[in-house]
């Protein structure tokens, strides 16, 4: 009887982190380029150790835990912002290569700018790769175009490509913070990219969907946890009932 | 658990987030004011099962794993440095840029400030100077008996000295530009200092290649789009109250789970 609140916990214990999961959605609902995460969740089995020799045998124990975060890649609500350095990818392939102390990271993420050597680098300073190393601007260099197919220009004329990794199974990727995805694969050269100058994609997170999900996480712990405390009664009626002796 | 420290970074970015819109707002009407916005980070990841580990002999592999983020955080406040829209104020002494460049200030302690404000003074030595008394630089200083003051879009001023027919050059306003102008520091009062990741000034003409050219009697007003702000406020306000929802509903979970002791 014990395991009912055994399973009642691994119940809550998930479903906790399911809230972690929404909130950190929530909490970056206004962060460039962000793509929200679910939280998948497993049955896993456990024989029970002992009361097999009965005829009906008992049935094993099913505990919940979490199997995967999975990152849903749809493409976000581009905005136009109307900054030269802010560029959007059309669509929801392709992302940003970004060099990074650690190797390429990826990046949907476009609120890009220009550190003090002229190079064009993410809002933190990592610079942007483009297909022939960092694109780096002349201090004198005026009207930076980003033409749709992610060639970059200047005054001073043709400054480079963006390039653009493709992921074809996007389960490779995960996240690292700072906006930024690494791959356990290599990436591939998309067929077909379109970017945008001066719009910034916004998070793919939908305030209402995060709060439908908030609140079936909150109601299913309640009754969990009123399931549990049922079991305390049984368990306390049990004791009370069996342990009484009749003088 | 997490989830209230987790929105607790939410509300403190998005507090951020007003502040930045609320500042642009009140700067609607400053001269040469550059909208800034707040650029935002997703923090570190907890990873509780890697991808890509074996789950068996024959060697398949997880295909997701989970990982838990911690939370956002405000990284940057860029300014958009684009072109506000000139705004003829009749005044001979006004001056907008169009274009690439910042007007060269002294500061009365000796350091050198950088600013878009082109709302110019003459004080009492008839020195070219900012609505503060700054002298712009390089100095001009127009005579006491000079008339109609003329500053070309190549930044040369000229004026009539006297009963003189022609008029005499008094000297040329030169303008500064850097790599990277969002690495500029603001000090208020419309001032920028050049900073380390701005990289160092380039002095030039008005009308230089890469430089932009003078309008006199212009003045530029802020781009500061107000559609825009009250937009982004308002979403600034619900995904605040979002992130409240979810401290409530963690608060909610703790108390159930609490009441089951009693």
């Amino acid at each position: 009887m014990q395991n009912a609140t055994l399973v009642a916990l691994s119940g809550q214990v998930a479903l906790r982190r399911k809230l972690d999961v929404i909130a950190n959605n929530v909490a970056n609902m206004d962060t460039a380029g962000f793509k929200r995460v679910s939280l998948d969740f497993e049955e896993t089995t456990m024989p029970k150790a002992s009361a097999t020799l009965f005829q009906r045998r008992d049935r094993d124990n099913r505990f919940v835990r979490e199997l995967s975060t999975v990152h849903d890649f749809s493409a976000g609500s581009v905005e136009m912002t109307g900054n030269d350095l802010d560029v959007a990818i059309e669509g929801e392939n392709g992302f940003f290569v970004v060099n990074t102390p650690a190797g390429e990271r990826y990046t949907r993420a476009g609120d890009f700018a220009i550190d003090n050597t002229g190079r064009l680098v993410t809002s933190d300073g990592k610079p942007v790769l483009g297909d022939g190393g960092e694109i780096v601007f002349g201090s004198e260099e005026t009207n930076i175009s980003f033409a749709h197919d992610g060639t970059v220009s200047s005054s001073a004329g043709l400054k480079g490509k963006l390039r653009i990794a493709d992921f074809p199974d996007t389960s490779v990727l995960s996240k690292q913070g700072d906006n930024l995805y690494s791959a356990s694969a290599a990436p591939q050269v998309p067929t077909y990219i379109r970017v945008r100058q001066g719009a910034l994609e916004k998070s793919n997170v939908s305030g209402v969907q995060e709060l439908t999900a908030m609140m079936d996480v909150q109601r299913a712990y309640e009754r969990i946890t009123n399931m549990v405390k049922q079991q305390n009664d049984l368990s306390s009626k049990a004791i009370e009932r069996l342990g009484s002796v009749n003088a | 658990m997490k989830a209230l420290t987790i929105a607790a970074t939410g509300m403190k970015a998005q507090e951020t987030n007003v502040s930045v819109i609320s500042n642009n707002i009140a700067n609607m009407r400053t001269t040469g004011y550059k909208s800034q916005r707040a650029n935002f980070q997703d923090l570190l990841y907890q990873t509780l099962r890697r991808q890509g580990s074996t789950t068996s002999d024959a060697g398949t592999q997880v295909p997701a794993g989970v990982q838990l983020g911690s939370g956002v955080r405000v990284v940057a406040t860029p300014r958009n440095m684009t072109q506000g829209d000139p705004e003829s104020t009749g005044n001979d002494k006004d001056l907008a840029i169009r274009g690439e460049g910042f007007f060269e200030i002294t500061l009365p302690d000796g350091r050198t400030a950088y600013t878009r404000d082109g709302a110019f003074e003459l004080d009492s030595t008839g020195t070219l100077v900012t609505a503060d008394g700054y002298t712009v630089q390089p100095a001009i200083t127009v005579p006491n008996n000079a008339s109609d003051l003329t500053i070309s879009n190549t930044g040369q001023v000229q004026a009539k000295i006297g009963n003189a027919t022609t008029a005499t050059v008094l000297g040329q306003i030169e303008l500064s530009r850097f790599v990277n102008k969002n690495g500029l520091e603001p000090m208020g009062d419309n001032l920028f200092l050049e900073t380390a990741s701005s990289g160092t000034a380039q002095t030039g003409n008005p009308g230089d290649a890469g430089y932009g050219t003078l309008l006199q009697s212009y003045l530029e007003s802020s781009n500061v789009e107000s559609v825009n702000e009250l937009s982004s406020l308002i979403s600034a306000q619900r995904a605040y109250e979002m992130n409240s929802r979810i401290i409530t509903a963690a608060d909610e979970m703790s108390q159930t789970t609490a009441s089951l002791g009693k």
